[in-house]
């Protein structure tokens, strides 16, 4: 737009374009009104959607790949892509519920848990930020070895856990009806949106995503930053492990399965820019999650077969992409 | 490039060097804890077994070369098998399945490759998202259950020669063919000159967006082929074939040099990072380890070979550029 009020002086006065105004509402709050858009279509289409109980339900199930969305969110604004967050947030649960089934003490299960997931978390930083592994495949590794340790602590099969602290997780109400864990996922929103917003370490992550050169030549020190990015994504990894045991009552092998990729397409419909990094913020995750757990649940109440909803979530992934680029800029 | 064919030993090929010494200490190792291991039959086994990988890993040697890396050949070899198991079941009709599957593979990566350089999108993501509805819709389609196709293409890739099946030929005119068309070409020198820096290959003239498409559309190409290859060993449609079909190859070719940055790298290099790959996995595999075991072990061997490679590689860069300097200082800068 700028170039074109520029390049003649008798259209530097007038109004912008309306593709040009759609443009930039659609960059600011595109995701907003597809969400609002839905909700409604939603609400007006199915009667069960809007009920109480449903919207609730939708904010049960979204936690956990909430959860995990936020440390793929910091890792992808730093222009890197974590692959390794589902089998690390098995890892996570398996290590707690071993633990607390066979020592029955969750002073020692939960932090042994989160620091485990951390572990792996700071192996990816290490082996990308020192070694110079590519993200992607640096991750793809760890992935391997986190599924490969939680099937181990699994023992190969599975492990329930009655644990009144869990169940609690699930079942106590904090305000209006909602369990801890959605208090817990909401919590950890407003304190990364906070951090990556006001905190030097956090504007130093969009600095490295939008150019890694440029930040290193001012002097951040973007190996330590690179690794501490990929340690909290492995605790919120950790933590979601924690909140799905809190969820199911049960650790077993293929829970995690493909939670990373969800993961990542919260992050996109939200409205991240891949392609680029160092662009996005972490509250439009939220957004993104709850666009997809709507997509999903609605899905389920029009008794669209589980085996098409993938189908559906990658459509929905191809056109936010899609939309999202020809909102934000000239093609 | 002709300061080095002289030298005794060019050094940036120290890391294929280490991979080939990597390969053998592996044969070796898997010889020495499983006696059983290394009889006449590996061999064969394991380029049958692995032949889709090998195809896949070719097309994707041209993907990352040009940085446009594809996530999406695992997803749809399963959805092109099931396309081709539903259309022969309806008509009865071989042939017509094989065409719908080519026609699937081929207009779905054009389509990702048109919005890559038309929109300027990110492969990886374009790709994500193909990796997700793929699969979608060959579970969907098939309602999740294999789908029996019986013809006489079974007969034709499970035939053996020599314990060889029909899968060695193609990889190896697979092969020569991606040699041929990433060195001899005009094909291939763009996919080179794309991924070194792709504003420049822009302003040098060449047509990026036709290159880009037909790029994607050799790896269509190539998913198609290794889709039929696994409709006829399995004499059925798969539709949870292949899971980590992409992130296999991708490691392939990254094992072997070429590198994920773009611009450089080679479909030989490939070849020997498949060969490291398949024997790693065929032989944890007859270890008859437990799940957990085996992907503990995978993760980490493949974690270690590719920090040594790196670290190997950044080492040769290092030696080839103090070389570079001495010898421009001698002759006073006028050179290279």
């Amino acid at each position: 737009m700028t170039d074109a009020s520029t390049a003649s002086p008798a259209r530097v006065m007038s109004e912008p374009s309306l593709v040009g105004r759609l443009r930039t509402f659609g960059s600011s709050y595109g995701t907003v009104v597809v969400a609002v858009t839905l909700f409604i279509v939603f609400g007006l289409t199915s009667s069960t959607f809007l009920e109480v109980e449903n919207l609730r339900n939708i904010l049960i199930q979204i936690t956990v790949i909430g959860v995990v969305a936020i440390g793929e969110t910091v890792v992808m604004l730093m222009g890197a892509l974590d692959l390794s967050v589902g089998a690390n947030l098995l890892f996570g649960s398996a290590i707690a519920a071993n633990l607390a089934a066979s020592h029955h003490s969750l002073i020692l299960a939960l932090p042994v848990a989160v620091l485990a997931c951390a572990g792996i978390g700071a192996l990816n930083g290490v082996l990308t930020a020192v070694i110079g592994v590519e993200p992607i495949l640096a991750t793809l590794g760890t992935f391997l070895v986190a599924g490969g340790l939680a099937n181990i602590a699994l023992h190969e099969s599975f492990i329930i856990v009655n644990n009144r602290f869990f169940t609690d997780l699930a079942e106590t109400h904090v305000f209006l009806g909602l369990p801890v864990m959605v208090a817990v996922m909401l919590a950890l929103y407003a304190l990364f949106s906070l951090f990556m917003k006001g905190t030097p370490f956090g504007r130093s992550i969009y600095a490295i995503g939008g150019n890694p050169r440029a930040a290193r030549l001012v002097g951040l020190p973007t190996t330590r930053i690179r690794i501490w990015a990929f340690t909290l994504a492995g605790v919120c990894a950790g933590i979601a492990g924690l909140l799905q045991i809190g969820q199911l009552g049960i650790v077993s092998s293929t829970d995690a399965t493909g939670f990373e990729f969800q993961a990542i397409t919260a992050a996109l419909v939200g409205g991240l820019s891949v392609t680029a990094g160092g662009i996005g913020r972490i509250e439009r995750t939220l957004l993104g999650t709850v666009i997809v757990g709507m997509i999903t649940n609605y899905q389920t109440i029009a008794g669209v077969s589980p085996n098409f909803q993938q189908a559906v979530l990658g459509a929905i992934l191809l056109v936010a992409v899609v939309l999202d680029r020809v909102l934000r800029d000239q093609p | 490039m002709r300061l080095f064919r002289a030298a005794p030993f060019d050094v940036r090929q120290l890391d294929v060097w280490f991979l080939a010494g990597m390969t053998i200490v592996a044969i070796a190792t898997f010889a020495a804890v499983e006696p059983g291991w290394l009889d006449g039959n590996t061999l064969q086994s394991i380029i049958t077994q692995n032949g889709p990988l090998a195809i896949v890993s070719a097309a994707m040697t041209f993907s990352i070369i040009s940085r446009h890396i594809d996530l999406s050949p695992g997803s749809m070899l399963a959805l092109s098998g099931v396309v081709i198991g539903l259309v022969y079941q309806h008509t009865h009709s071989l042939a017509l399945g094989l065409l719908a599957g080519l026609g699937l593979c081929l207009v779905t990566s054009a389509i990702s490759g048109l919005l890559v350089t038309r929109l300027g999108l990110s492969a990886i993501i374009i790709t994500l998202a193909t990796y997700i509805w793929a699969r979608g819709l060959a579970v969907g389609l098939s309602g999740g259950k294999p789908i029996v196709i019986d013809t006489a293409l079974s007969s034709v890739t499970n035939h053996t020669v020599a314990g060889f099946t029909v899968v060695t030929p193609i990889v190896l005119v697979v092969y020569l063919g991606g040699w041929l068309a990433l060195t001899r070409t005009r094909l291939g020198r763009y996919t080179h000159a794309m991924g070194g820096d792709p504003a420049v290959a822009r302003r040098a003239g060449i047509r990026t967006g036709i290159y880009t498409v037909a790029i994607f559309s050799l790896m269509g190409m190539a998913t198609w082929l290794s889709s039929v290859l696994v409709v006829g060993q399995l004499q059925s449609a798969q539709p949870y074939a292949s899971p980590t079909l992409e992130l296999d190859s991708i490691i392939a070719v990254i094992i072997g040099g070429s590198r994920l940055a773009g611009g450089e790298g080679g479909i030989g290099r490939t070849l020997l990072g498949v060969a490291f790959l398949s024997v790693l996995t065929n032989g944890l595999l007859s270890l008859g380890l437990s799940d957990s075991a085996y992907q503990l072990y995978e993760g980490s061997a493949l974690l270690a070979i590719l920090s040594s490679q790196i670290l190997i590689r950044r080492r040769a860069d290092r030696i080839v550029r103090r070389r570079l300097e001495s010898e421009r200082s001698q002759i006073g800068g006028a050179y290279v």
